[in-house]
Formats: C-alpha cells, structure tokens, sequence
C-alpha cells in the first residue's frame, strides 16, 4: 500500500474511528496505536536525544489523546492532531533538556543546491546551467538491482545521515506516508519551507542512490 | 557528451528545472510554469530522468521499513486505554 493509500484510508474513517476510540472499543485503539506509531515515532525523535525517550514521549502523547479525545473536533486529520500533541510535547522535553530543537534554527541551511553546481555547464559556456553529461536512467536498472535489500539500506543510511529537520520531513513524508499538511500543521512550517526541506532530503538521497548505482 | 537542443528558448535551464523539481513532482507549480516545465522535459532527457529518479527516491524510502511499534509499549498503551475506560 502506498504513502497516499495509507492517507485516503485513515482520512476517510477518522470519524468512525474517533467514535470506537471513545466508545471504549480496544481493538481500535490498538490498530490506530500501530498505524500512527511510525510517524509519531519519527516526530519524537526529531527533537529527543534516544529512541527510549522518544517511546516515552509517544506514551505521554497517547495519555494526552485519550484524555482530549472528546474534545477532538476533526477539524485536522486525526493523525494531524495526535502528530501536533506529540511535537507539543517533544519540544517541551527538549526545552527541559536543553536540547537544540531542529526547527528553530532551520534557515540556516538556505541555499543548499539539489545538485552539484560542477554538474552544470557554466556561464562562458554556449549553454549555460545545462547539464554537463545526463544522470543515468535508472529504468535501464535490472528491477531486482533497484529494489534490492542493498539499495534499501542505502536509502536507509542516507535519511539517517541528513540534518535532523531535512529527516524529519522524508521520513514522515516519504517512510510514513504522511500529507503536506500533516507535516505542516505538526512542525508548524509553511508549505514553502516543508517543500524546500523535502526537496533538499530527496536531492541529498538521490545523490547518495546515484552513486551507489554509477559506481 | 549530450548537446542540448536549444532548450533555453523553453523559458528554463537545467539548473533551474532541478531547483523547481519538488514544486513540480508536489503538484504547487502554477499552470502557465508546469506547461513550459514539461515542455522543457519533453525535449531534455537529462532532466526528465532527474525527475524520474526524484519520484524514483520516494518510491524507495516508501518501501524503507518502518520503526515498528515495541511490544511494551503495546501493552502499556493498552492497559491505560483500560484505566481510561473505567473513569
């Protein structure tokens, strides 16, 4: 199932789900823990120090859902609004430990390009800003070189290596399948810098992938 | 080497088709800027496989494994869904 599946699925029965959740009904409660785990999980740690603090910021967030939960109004997606309670209280962990919390100081990486500059042709060139020689074609890759296990945890150790702010959108946008608007509303960004900071994640990860193939 | 085929006359260069590359794969390019974008990827290979390996990246950090939920915390989650329950 895709990323925007997940979406359409879980948007279409927030309310029938928020209705079993305060109906008492477990087994809703369970799979709607297991659904959001994930993204909520990637929320927590952008701004904690370990993945046991993070667990336990996701814990204190469910508390907080089920004490609101009739307040809930469904004016976001339900995953929206579990996502803005985990931040909330993740930032506040990371105030209290005097941890650097990634989105108050992300216009510093303004500017970085998609791609190498040296790719492009330069100015005294008779066609400036194209490219030098073409990427590869990755549709000429044999399927089971693209999707393999290999090139997997290449993606995987090229998300986990870029900037916390730049990882924190891939991961909900992309490995969690999250909305723009999820992420908006829960980093508290404009669409403009939520796109910015996913087109600087995929660029740094394609160019990981693009060497990975080529060489 | 690959020679562009005049393909500034289509109002971008490559440099900045990469730059615009999530505005466009996001769907938040105004209409009169996504006729000239593709107009320029039907002409330049180089940028329409830049584009492709972009969705391509997506699609493969979709089949990244998830962080699953831990077993415990399962289970506690589940019995404060109990406690809240019965108040």
């Amino acid at each position: 199932m895709t990323g925007a599946d997940i979406e359409a699925r879980v948007g279409a029965d927030d309310s029938a789900v928020v209705a079993r959740l305060r109906d008492g009904d477990e087994r809703a409660f369970e799979e709607v823990v297991r659904d959001f785990y994930p993204s909520m999980i990637a929320v927590a740690r952008g701004y904690t120090r370990t993945r046991a603090v993070a667990d336990e910021v996701v814990q204190e967030a469910w508390l907080g859902v089920l004490k609101g939960i009739d307040r809930f109004e469904g004016r976001s997606s339900l995953r929206t609004w579990v996502l803005q309670i985990v931040g909330n209280i993740a930032r506040t962990r990371a105030v209290r430990e005097a941890r650097s919390v990634p989105f108050s100081s992300f216009e510093s990486d303004v500017g970085e390009p998609a791609v190498e500059p040296d790719r492009f042709r330069g100015a005294d060139d008779p066609y400036p800003g194209h490219w030098r020689s073409y990427p590869t074609d990755w549709r000429t890759l044999p399927e089971e070189r693209l999707f393999s296990g290999e090139t997997l945890d290449v993606v995987k150790q090229a998300i986990a290596e870029l900037p916390e702010n730049q990882k924190l959108v891939i991961t909900l946008r992309d490995v969690t399948g999250c909305s723009a608007a999820d992420v908006c509303d829960t980093l508290g960004v404009s669409p403009e810098n939520q796109r910015v900071l996913l087109h600087r994640a995929r660029a740094r990860v394609r160019a990981t992938l693009e060497r990975h193939f080529d060489g | 080497m690959a020679e562009p085929l005049g393909l500034h006359e289509h109002g971008y260069t490559c440099r900045e088709v990469v730059d615009l590359a999530a505005e466009f794969v996001e769907g938040a390019m105004p209409a009169h800027e996504t006729t000239l974008f593709e107009m320029h990827l039907n002409f330049c290979d180089g940028c329409f496989t830049f584009i492709d390996q972009i969705r391509e990246t997506s699609a493969l950090s979709a089949r990244v494994a998830e962080d699953s939920l831990p077993e415990e915390l399962k289970v506690e989650l589940l019995r404060a869904f109990r406690d809240w329950k019965r108040t």
